[in-house]
């Protein structure tokens, strides 16, 4: 069994690579205002949040509803977070003004989601029967592998050399892929206990993050190497 | 087809985010300082701006300290073209990730 110190601070350093994320995209969206670029940075929040609840939830997994408590917001707020990037992509070529409705309803709607969560947790009775956290959990993931499976599906169906190099433009969906495979191992392990999946799920999510921070700095480089020419 | 590089800054026709505007003319700029002789009338035209239009921007980005004037001819500084290098960077990020329409 791994040990829960490796796999907190996994968590810790998934959460730090998303909230950079969210610090780069969030810079892209204020330089060019288009409003569908306003997904990308909430969709990482909502996933470093995720990170970080599901670190907390190990950290606590000796007291059963805190564990539990941080899980479900974990659940919550990484399937918004996958959902932001699938309404981004999706709507990346509509326009302003549907945009900007479907975004501001899908803030307000998820917002509402993870209250009602926190609500539901601190006030709920403890006789009421919650469904087994483990059942939705994959649920959630196969929604979350569905997200995913629409953005790469987008990236590869607009994919156009002539925008790039066909090197600098193959990370983004390499990136979105190495996702899908950490839900996609998640959700093995879920089913089957796999300690392979579940190491692969770990390394693939990280590996995922770091590659979307290299896509960033590579075109910063890649800029100024132009430049310099 | 764009036959220069510098009509292919001359970018879209159409709905323009203001950001978009400026940073058209800074890049327009310091391509024809290139060429040494910034007709501003010309950059004006390359950009698709009416010229009182384009002397509101030329005149917003001098006072941003983007752009300088010295005897009646007109720089990009070193701050115009830190935004010119960002800009570009960023666009570049966004086509990679494939978010820019």
């Amino acid at each position: 069994m791994i040990d829960i110190a490796i796999l907190v601070a996994s968590e810790i350093v998934s959460a730090g690579l998303a909230f950079a994320l969210v610090y780069f995209f969030f810079k892209a969206y204020r330089l060019t205002r288009f409003v569908h670029l306003l997904g990308p940075p909430i969709g990482f929040s909502f996933l470093a949040s995720s990170y970080f609840f599901l670190g907390m939830s190990l950290l606590y997994e000796n007291d059963v509803a805190v564990s539990e408590s941080f899980f479900w917001l974990r659940l919550v707020t990484q399937s918004f977070g996958f959902a932001f990037f699938a309404f981004s992509y999706y709507f990346s070529s509509k326009t302003e003004r549907t945009t900007k409705f479907f975004l501001g309803l899908i803030a307000f709607a998820s917002a509402i989601s993870i209250l009602l969560v926190f609500v539901a947790l601190i006030v709920a009775p403890p006789f009421l029967e919650v469904p087994c956290i483990n059942v939705l959990d994959e649920y959630f993931r196969i929604a979350n592998l569905i997200f995913l499976g629409y953005v790469i599906c987008h990236l590869v169906k607009h994919f156009e050399p002539s925008h790039g190099t066909i090197s600098g433009l193959i990370w983004a969906p390499l990136a979105f892929s190495l996702l899908w495979l950490a839900q996609y191992s998640s959700l093995i392990w879920g089913i089957d206990g796999s300690q392979t999946a579940f190491v692969l799920a770990h390394v693939a999510r990280l590996a995922s993050l770091t590659l979307f921070i290299y896509v960033y700095h590579s075109s910063g480089r890649v800029g100024s190497e132009s430049r310099k020419a | 087809m764009f036959t220069t590089p510098l009509e292919e800054l001359a970018v879209k026709v159409g709905k323009r985010s203001r950001i978009q505007i400026y940073f058209d003319i800074l890049r327009i700029l310091r391509e024809e300082l290139k060429n040494d002789k910034p007709s501003l009338t010309k950059v004006a035209h390359i950009a698709n701006l009416p010229y009182d239009r384009f002397r509101k921007c030329l005149d917003k980005l001098i006072q941003l300290d983007m752009v300088s004037e010295q005897n009646g001819k007109f720089f990009v500084t070193e701050r115009g073209f830190e935004c010119i290098n960002e800009y570009e960077r960023i666009n570049d990020f966004l086509v990679r990730m494939g978010l820019l329409p």
